[in-house]
């Protein structure tokens, strides 16, 4: 039965798939109802004319694809091709993780979709003359993820510039990075590799391992192709010894020799690369040479992809929601400082950021993906540690036009002022109302000792608290992360401030700017409300009850024994 | 639960908003504006005797412009040992124009390519030299890096695939694929050092001239004939819906000067 019901499914999805090849295939008719459906799904942000220029594209970054360049991101091809149709049928399915381009796998049925690309691919007339399917890349000899591999990919990380743009942990915050434009000219961010799941082509090793082999079209992420690679033509160890001998600041002449010999080998591999792209002939040896020179530059490129696999979580935390909301831990005496390990002992809340398009001026395009939260409290105090991604430390040099403002990077927390009472009572105005106003820290890369307490009854309506100073304040920005702490009194004496007390559930909420992507005022991210408690200290009573319930309850037992057995005793 | 749904409200806000607003845009702010050159349809290199010469001055109109001093923004040892000028415009003495190229737009049969010549671009202080380059079809260009910095050579090409590689600090000589088809100029950028910037122009007959420093341009060996003969500036644009009409005769130089302004 279940065999049947399995053999039965399999002919199905065959069949379908037959049909949707045909429809991609069959481009003429596809591509006419395709442009229905795309009329009505896409050209909104990807214009009627397939250009990029919609009615919605002016206020997105990442800008909408144009289609008209034959230039695509997302590819299972190698440098230069263009894409397959599955590969456009699956970026339209799952959409791209960290843009505006949604999953369209909901809304338009397969078939749709499959119109969709045959559509899509007569904006660019590549398509048409490239009679050869689109070369790909393949996933043969991948060296499975293992520490050793990680290592040596962290090392290439550095010796092919990954750096420059990437930053030296991976978080999007290279030296290069405020100024990189795309094919069009627009800005762009490098990615921030240790966030997974903002990856728009999937953060599988997979994923990463055709990102290198094919590039990023369109992008200033070049491509690994052979004859551009590091030391292409020199195995491993010959690659090694060169980079050892060229950081030397001087050379014996053996060595001179030495390095001469790498070089010839490499020029000969190179040359060979270049007349198999410029469409020569090549013997059976060239292509063995070359061949060997491959194997090394996607061994490499295996290497590097399980080292940016190493840098991200196994999968985007969970938001401190439900069982996971914020809890602050107690400690007896002082609490730990920024930079003490025991930060390092525990999960942190998340607390995901999107932008604020509510009010004007709004923000469509975020660039901090969330802030990580952990808190400690003692007897009398309490401390939170807040770190956070952002790829430039902007400290305000910059006034943006539009407010007179500078520009720079902040963060606020938000708290009400008295905490709701009950579960029925309602929690203060999203952005602090009149009735139930706002208590806020407001911090500042550019004074990052100081972290301001504001009273808000409303978005544009925050006023410095006159009592200040009760906050003591820590920060540091290291690649690409700032993190804040702030410790402060559980109860204080202002009483515009929040007071705080074991076991009671606070309502927190978080604002963040990014001053190099224009964050100013109510242009910024920000959570909803969310919850922290101040986790009550497991009392020491739960040892001394129990058991004396326990003994006072068998002694009345016993009691009552003795006194049933004594009336028993009287009756007879 | 909450934040996706936050998260979609914001995303249907925001589709809401832009719908309201419905302003058109345009996608592309440089690339498109930038005119290109015109190249003939079929050149076919055959042996040149007693041809004629072309050759002239190309001039700025107007005030000599100041040039604009980069801000150097990475590698300050490497790429700000000098100060670096936007070359956008080069205004020499006397008004000459530097970096225009001057070329034939209509002759289909003349000299071959000089297959000896070394056709280098150099990365050296954070600038590409020359700031204008011509490829001739099928050649390879050889990218020099004599910084001992990370570059990476970013070719925007249309019509030819686009060329993006990274040239590693060690990597002296990274010589680049012959194309085959027409193009440009197109931009060269390195996107590690955002303003780095130069021109390519691959074309398929030999008579491209770039002008020098006393904006001077000669063309050489053209067979006896009449000829349109084109100008492109990267920032004053291109004369090829007028070109000058030059009459060249069997032996002799024949004078042609440009006087350019800004578009």
């Amino acid at each position: 039965m279940k065999i049947r019901t399995i053999a039965f499914l399999l002919i199905l999805f065959g069949t379908l798939a037959v049909f949707s090849l045909t429809y991609a295939q069959n481009a003429p008719e596809a591509s006419e109802r395709g442009k229905e459906v795309y009329e009505n799904s896409c050209a909104h942000c990807h214009g009627i004319e397939g250009r990029g220029d919609g009615s919605a594209a002016e206020n997105l970054l990442p800008k909408p694809r144009d289609f008209t360049r034959g230039l695509y991101k997302i590819r299972s091809t190698e440098a230069g091709q263009l894409p397959t149709d599955q590969d456009l049928f699956d970026i339209i399915t799952v959409g791209m993780p960290g843009s505006s381009m949604p999953e369209w796998e909901t809304a338009l049925s397969t078939e749709e979709r499959w119109q969709v690309v045959a559509y899509i691919k007569t904006f660019y007339e590549g398509f048409k003359e490239n009679e050869n399917p689109p070369k790909q890349i393949t996933l043969e000899g991948k060296i499975s993820y293992a520490e050793q591999s990680v290592e040596i990919g962290k090392e290439l990380y550095v010796e092919l510039g990954c750096v420059e743009c990437h930053g030296n942990v991976g978080r999007g915050d290279g030296t290069s990075a405020p100024t990189l434009t795309d094919s069009w000219g627009f800005q762009t961010w490098p990615a921030n590799l240790t966030q997974g799941w903002n990856y728009r082509g999937g953060a599988d090793t997979e994923d990463i391992f055709k990102r290198f082999i094919g590039g990023i079209a369109g992008s200033p992420m070049p491509a690994f192709e052979g004859d551009s690679f590091l030391n292409f033509g020199l195995t491993a160890e010959e690659s090694k010894r060169l980079i050892e001998l060229e950081n030397r600041d001087e050379m014996t002449e053996a060595e001179e020799e030495e390095s001469g010999k790498f070089y010839e080998k490499m020029d000969t591999a190179v040359d060979i690369a270049l007349s198999i792209k410029e469409g020569a002939e090549m013997s059976a040896a060239e292509m063995q040479t070359y061949n060997d020179a491959m194997k090394v530059v996607y061994e490499k490129s295996w290497h590097l992809a399980n080292y940016v696999k190493s840098l991200m979580p196994e999968k985007r935390p969970e938001p401190a929601i439900g069982n996971n909301v914020l809890r602050s831990q107690y400690v007896q005496g002082t609490l730990p400082a920024i930079d003490d390990a025991v930060w390092e002992t525990f999960e942190a809340g998340y607390f995901p950021l999107v932008g604020q398009v509510v009010i004007e001026p709004r923000q469509f395009n975020p660039t901090i993906d969330g802030v990580h939260v952990k808190s400690f409290y003692s007897d009398t105090e309490v401390a939170f540690l807040f770190v956070w991604d952002d790829r430039t430390h902007t400290t305000g040099d910059e006034i943006d036009e539009a407010t007179g403002k500078p520009l720079e990077d902040a963060l606020a927390v938000q708290f009400p002022v008295k905490v709701p009472q009950g579960p029925t009572a309602p929690k203060p105005y999203f952005l602090g109302g009149g009735r139930l106003p706002v208590y806020l820290w407001h911090w500042k890369a550019s004074t990052p000792e100081q972290v301001t307490e504001l009273t808000a009854k409303g978005i544009n309506n925050a006023e410095a608290q006159e009592a200040q100073g009760e906050l003591q304040v820590q920060s540091t920005y290291i690649d690409g992360q700032y993190k804040l702490w702030v410790k402060r009194a559980l109860k204080t004496e202002d009483k515009k401030d929040l007071q705080l007390e074991p076991g009671v559930f606070v309502p927190i909420a978080f604002s963040a700017w990014d001053g190099s992507n224009g964050d100013v005022d109510t242009k910024r991210t920000m959570t909803s409300w969310y919850t922290f408690t101040l986790e009550p200290v497991p009392s020491s009573r739960r040892f001394v009850y129990p058991p004396i319930i326990a003994i006072l309850s068998v002694g009345l037992l016993f009691g009552l024994r003795a006194f049933v057995q004594r009336r028993n005793t009287e009756d007879v | 639960m909450k934040t996706y749904l936050l998260a979609s409200f914001t995303l249907l806000l925001a589709c809401c908003y832009v719908g309201i607003i419905g302003t058109t845009f345009a996608a592309d702010p440089d690339a498109g504006e930038m005119e290109m050159l015109v190249f003939p349809e079929n050149y076919k290199p055959m042996a040149v005797n007693n041809g004629g010469t072309i050759s002239g001055v190309v001039k700025f109109e107007g005030d000599k412009p100041e040039m604009k001093v980069l801000e150097i923004t990475k590698d300050p040892k490497v790429c700000g040992a000098t100060e670096k000028y936007d070359e956008s415009v080069v205004v020499g003495e006397d008004n000459a124009l530097k970096n225009t190229i001057v070329y034939l737009i209509d002759i289909t049969g003349g000299k071959d390519f000089d297959k000896e010549a070394k056709l280098e671009m150099d990365q050296k202080g954070c600038k590409f030299t020359p700031h204008v380059q011509i490829v001739p079809l099928e050649t390879r260009l050889t990218m020099l890096n004599n910084d001992r910095v990370n570059h990476n050579v970013h070719i925007f090409s249309n019509i030819n695939t686009p060329v993006n590689k990274q040239q590693t600090k060690n990597r002296r000589r990274m010589p680049l694929a012959g194309v085959k088809k027409a193009e440009g100029p197109v931009a060269v950028k390195c996107d590690i050092h955002g303003w780095m910037s130069a021109w390519i122009a691959y074309v398929p007959h030999p008579y491209f001239a770039v002008t020098n420093e006393k904006g001077e341009f000669t063309l050489e060996d053209v067979p006896a004939g009449e000829y349109k003969l084109g100008y492109w500036h990267e920032a004053c644009g291109t004369n090829s819906e007028a070109p000058a009409t030059v009459t060249v005769e069997a032996g002799s130089t024949v004078a042609q000067d440009f006087t350019l302004k800004l578009k």
